[in-house]
């Protein structure tokens, strides 16, 4: 009896299993409970997303679903918001999910709830106009703040009219979900590197002859700057200089600062998973290096990182994390740079606009600014700009990015300035 | 009339936080009952050596030999480590058996093989060892039987019971407030059957003094949410599943006054073999195919799953008294036995239940044998024999490569489980109330899903609460293996509770993608007449193993005393002294 006795513990075995199995189940259900609630309710989830405004973007209760009433709203939101079939990854529809559909873990899903995010349509709307057709991305956030004000993606689409046959492409926001080759943008971080590792930097004299050997091969400049302190290199956007700094500082160094400033990094908006840009560390002395210090080479940034560390040079080199949500509370500040590098690079990004671009490219609002023009190897350029308004009144960062759309200046600093003006009458 | 949609408002909200407390109340009042009564060492006859020291004899079934193992330990030369078990049988006559021991077991001066009868006073030989057996006499026999416990007495069974009463009379309410109005009847019939059924039970059980009612009040509990699964998904079903319930609870009675006496239960064990082999051959031979597995019969109208029969068959076949337990030849055949089983059901495609089969026989063995060797033997060959279903049966091959990847694929493979999973996480900790659920429309919600089911319409803290019941059960088995009469209840007892509760991991984690949807019944609720009536037969294996002074119908009062007892009225005196003590 007592061997039986002793081995009828073997049941005890099963029900511990049980309560182990239980307990994972549990903490999924904690973890995915509110995107497996609202997964199927209905086919869509219930309640209502407004734009910071009040606008309705969507909303939706048992008899159904609509978007925003009016269509360059809805082609504008379309990436911020998604479709009904979850098509947009990023879409509030599927991110939001458990906050639309008012689900908790102690009441389950209650009636729909709603909620207003940071964007703000109007702002959506005259960035895609300004965009005129052209695919890219166009953002700005607040950078005291972290909210962002505007979030386009193109090509879009009507979510209230799907596409049959939609443009490649179209469901991927190119603000959070793709990168590109940044082209000079990327000077702003081998800028920060060169700033905190080279003492002299401020006192050195460049030399730029139109071109510099490096490892053995060419690396090719815009033009011939002569002589020019960092500055002026910055505001010639010379590669012969930011070139030679990549190479001085290292590939180490370079691929330090990359994931320090959240190029590289993984970053999250809202929880959300945005793509990680990429830094190939070039052999130390190569002329690959060199070009990864202008941007070119393998180097890939998404838009989100780079308005994020634009942001922090804005806010003196810290900011709150961006969001499409809103801060309950003001707290928790990531410092990306110090202050001093933060101040520096701003001041300098501010004589390119006085000395290179002209303060007519932003109709006479006093902005801070580097655009890029970035190669893609078929003979195309992406134009990039980003930058931020220098005015408490609208702390504003942006970035734009047009695909194959020619220089940067020329082609996203129009769109930059269109959406700056639009949020300066607003607010 | 205007306040009359507020009121309903009142009564959903009501209830729904009402009835996971009236539940855990339930359980623990269970529970305590089940597992507070402490067991005292029991003492049903004597060892007596030649100094006249005195070896107590603590159960039906001992076994006697040198191992520390052995529940009379004989450290002395020539002994075996098991050398011989002594058994007492339910009219108190004793058997002595020879466990195969190197020098022989003597009574009396003779040599025995097995099953020898052992009288008061008689010599017995183990090797160098000589003993003399005493039976415990009217005084030891009276002091045993007030020492022994009797549930009751603490928590009332009578409480319990009509608090789960309330339970369902909660739960009918919200089905009056939600059903369609052409379904309220055979609804609040259904519900009103329950509390008939087990208040009838109830008192029958008093009417035989027998005070025990917790596993019959869990199994009720768990009857009650299946009962509302049915309501809420297939309404028109109800006067089914109630003639289901009450063709379960007869069987239970019947199996379980059956199982009063162990020499009947041994004489039939064979027989039982055989219709457990007769039932999966019609079934290889006929079924017809449901849904991949051909485990449906049709007779007469009435379909019915003869695999949910066997598990009882293979159950009682499969537990042994301690003489049978340490024959390998025994062991051999019933391995040879469950391997057809788990065989022809895999041939019948039914790969869940085969799987139940397995768990069990994995108890089985273990329990029979205590070898880690046979067990490891058993699972590298269900291994191998299970990579060649999964080969063959390219279906179960999908839900495998499904498992862990449901939300992939929705609409097809992930279909069920993440539908479940939905509802479930929708139902949040107390569900949307009884029939308000959208999961039950879904194709086997009330059989593969039901744990999504019950989360969303009665919330997780119920879903869990049932799980926890068939745990209560569980432990309680294992606890009463300490004072089992026989090996052969013991065994069954927790085989009963070990393959139910593998059922339930298997339904419940399946749906939830934690393991491979298998499409098995949770135990008790999950809808369907044959697994309904099967759970409610294990049940009688569990109850057999109850011990507790008259706590269990299935465990005969002691006849010894009445028998060889020269004094009647004491006898009288003692009996009503019970009667006092189960009230």
């Amino acid at each position: 009896m007592k061997k039986v006795k002793r081995r009828a513990t073997a049941a005890l075995l099963i029900a511990a299993l049980l309560v182990v199995g239980l307990a994972v189940y549990l903490v999924r259900l904690a973890d995915n409970g509110g995107a497996w609630a609202s997964y199927f309710n209905g086919g869509t989830p219930g309640g209502t997303i407004l734009d910071r405004k009040g606008v309705v973007l969507y909303t939706s209760d048992e008899d159904g679903h609509s978007f925003a009433a009016d269509w360059t709203t809805r082609v504008a939101c379309y990436h911020l918001i998604g479709d009904a079939m979850g098509n947009v990854r990023t879409g509030a529809l599927r991110q939001f999910r458990d906050k639309l559909a008012g689900y908790s873990f102690i009441e389950g899903t209650t009636s729909g709830e709603t909620f207003s995010l940071t964007v703000d349509s109007a702002l959506n709307a005259a960035a895609y106009s300004a965009m005129a057709g052209r695919n890219g991305a166009c953002m700005l956030i607040d950078y005291t703040t972290g909210e962002i004000l505007c979030m386009v993606s193109t090509p879009s689409d009507d979510p209230a009219n799907p596409s049959s046959e939609p443009a490649d492409g179209t469901y991927l926001n190119k603000c959070l979900s793709a990168s590109f080759t940044p082209g000079s943008v990327f000077k702003l971080v081998t800028l920060a590197a060169a700033i905190e590792n080279i003492p002299d930097l401020f006192e050195r004299s460049f030399w730029c002859e139109g071109s510099a050997i490096v490892g053995g091969s060419t690396l090719t400049c815009t033009g011939a700057h002569g002589t020019q302190n960092i500055e002026q290199a910055l505001a010639n956007s010379c590669n012969c200089v930011f070139g030679q700094l990549a190479v001085e500082l290292g590939p180490e160094t370079m691929a330090e600062y990359a994931e320090a400033l959240g190029i590289t990094a993984e970053l999250q908006l809202d929880g959300m998973d945005v793509l990680s840009g990429s830094y190939v560390k070039g052999e130390a002395g190569s002329i690959g290096l060199a070009w990864s210090g202008a941007g070119q080479y393998e180097d890939l940034v998404c838009p989100y990182a780079l308005l994020r560390y634009v942001s922090a040079i804005a806010n003196g080199g810290e900011i709150y994390e961006p969001t499409l949500l809103g801060h309950d509370a003001l707290d928790g500040k990531t410092r990306l740079l110090s202050a001093d590098t933060a101040q520096r690079i701003a001041e300098m990004m501010n004589y390119n606009v006085q000395n290179a671009y002209g303060t007519w490219v932003f109709g006479g609002l006093n902005v801070s600014a580097k655009t890029g023009t970035a190669e893609v190897g078929d003979g195309t350029s992406h134009a990039w700009i980003t930058g931020f308004l220098n005015d408490p009144e609208h702390p504003y960062a942006f970035v734009v990015v047009l695909e194959h759309a020619g220089g940067g200046l020329a082609n996203a600093g129009p769109v930059a300035s269109a959406v700056l003006q639009a949020a300066v009458a607003a607010y | 009339m205007s306040d009359i949609p507020d009121l309903t408002q009142y009564i959903m909200t009501g209830t729904k936080y009402l009835l996971p407390i009236l539940a855990l109340w339930i359980l623990l009042r269970c529970i305590r009952s089940m597992l507070r009564e402490r067991y005292e060492p029991e003492t049903w006859a004597w060892l007596l050596d030649e100094d006249g020291a005195a070896l107590p004899v603590c159960h039906w079934e001992s076994i006697i030999g040198r191992a520390a193992s052995s529940d009379v330990v004989l450290d002395m030369p020539g002994v075996s480590k098991l050398h011989a078990s002594l058994q007492r049988d339910g009219d108190g006559d004793w058997t002595l058996s020879d466990l195969r021991s190197r020098e022989g077991t003597y009574v009396n001066g003779e040599e025995i093989d097995i099953l020898e009868p052992v009288e008061d006073g008689d010599t017995l030989e183990f090797g160098d060892a000589v003993l003399t057996f005493r039976e415990i006499d009217a005084d030891e026999r009276a002091a045993l039987e007030r020492r022994r416990n009797a549930p009751g007495r603490f928590i009332g069974p009578g409480i319990t019971l009509l608090i789960l009463s309330i339970f369902q009379a909660f739960l009918a309410l919200e089905f009056t407030i939600t059903a369609q109005q052409e379904y309220l009847f055979p609804i609040c019939l259904g519900f009103f059957a329950l509390m008939v059924m087990e208040w009838f039970c109830y008192l029958v059980t008093r009417s035989v003094r027998r005070t025990g009612f917790e596993p019959e009040t869990l199994a009720f509990f768990l009857t009650t949410l299946g009962t509302a699964v049915c309501a809420s998904g297939t309404p028109e079903d109800m006067f089914k599943q109630t003639i289901f319930i009450i063709l379960g609870v007869a069987l239970y009675f019947f199996l379980g006054a059956w199982l009063r006496s162990l020499e009947r239960v041994k004489a039939s064990r064979f027989l039982a073999a055989a219709a457990a082999l007769g039932l999966l051959a019609v079934n290889v031979v006929f079924s017809e195919a449901v849904f991949g597995a051909k485990n449906w019969l049709e007779i007469g109208g009435v379909s019915f799953q003869p695999s949910e029969l066997v598990k009882v068959l293979y159950i009682y076949t499969g537990a042994a008294t301690l003489d049978r337990l340490f024959a390998r030849r025994n062991l051999f055949v019933f391995i040879v036995f469950s391997a057809i089983c788990v065989i022809a059901l895999a041939l019948i495609g039914d790969f869940g239940t085969a799987v139940i089969f397995f768990a069990a026989f994995l108890v089985i063995s273990f329990m029979r044998s205590g070898s880690f060797a046979t067990i490891f033997l058993a699972v590298s060959g269900a291994a191998m024999a299970g990579f060649l279903v999964i080969s063959v049966k390219p279906y179960i091959a999908d839900r495998f490569s499904t498992w862990g990847h449901v939300w992939e694929d929705v609409w097809d493979t992930g279909y069920q489980q993440t539908h479940a999973m939905s509802a479930a996480a929708s139902g949040g900790l107390f569900g949307k109330g009884a029939g308000e659920g959208w999961l039950k429309d879904i194709f086997a919600a009330e059989t593969d899903m039901v744990f999504g089911v019950v989360c969303e319409e009665l919330g997780l803290i119920l879903a869990v609460l049932a799980m926890f019941a068939l745990i209560a059960l569980a432990l309680f088995a294992v606890r009463n293996a300490a004072q089992g009469r026989s090996t052969f209840y013991v065994i069954a007892g927790c085989a009963a509770v070990s393959l139910m509760m593998v059922q339930m991991g298997l339904n419940v984690f399946g749906s939830l993608d934690i393991l491979p949807f298998t499409g098995v019944t949770f135990p008790f609720v999950s809808k369907g007449g044959t697994s309904l009536v099967s759970c409610w037969m294990l049940l009688a294996f569990v109850k057999a193993t109850d011990t507790r002074r008259d706590a269990s119908f299935v465990v005969s009062r002691d006849k010894a005393p009445k028998r060889r007892y020269e004094d009647e009225d004491e006898y009288e005196d003692y009996e009503d002294g019970s009667e006092e003590a189960g009230a």
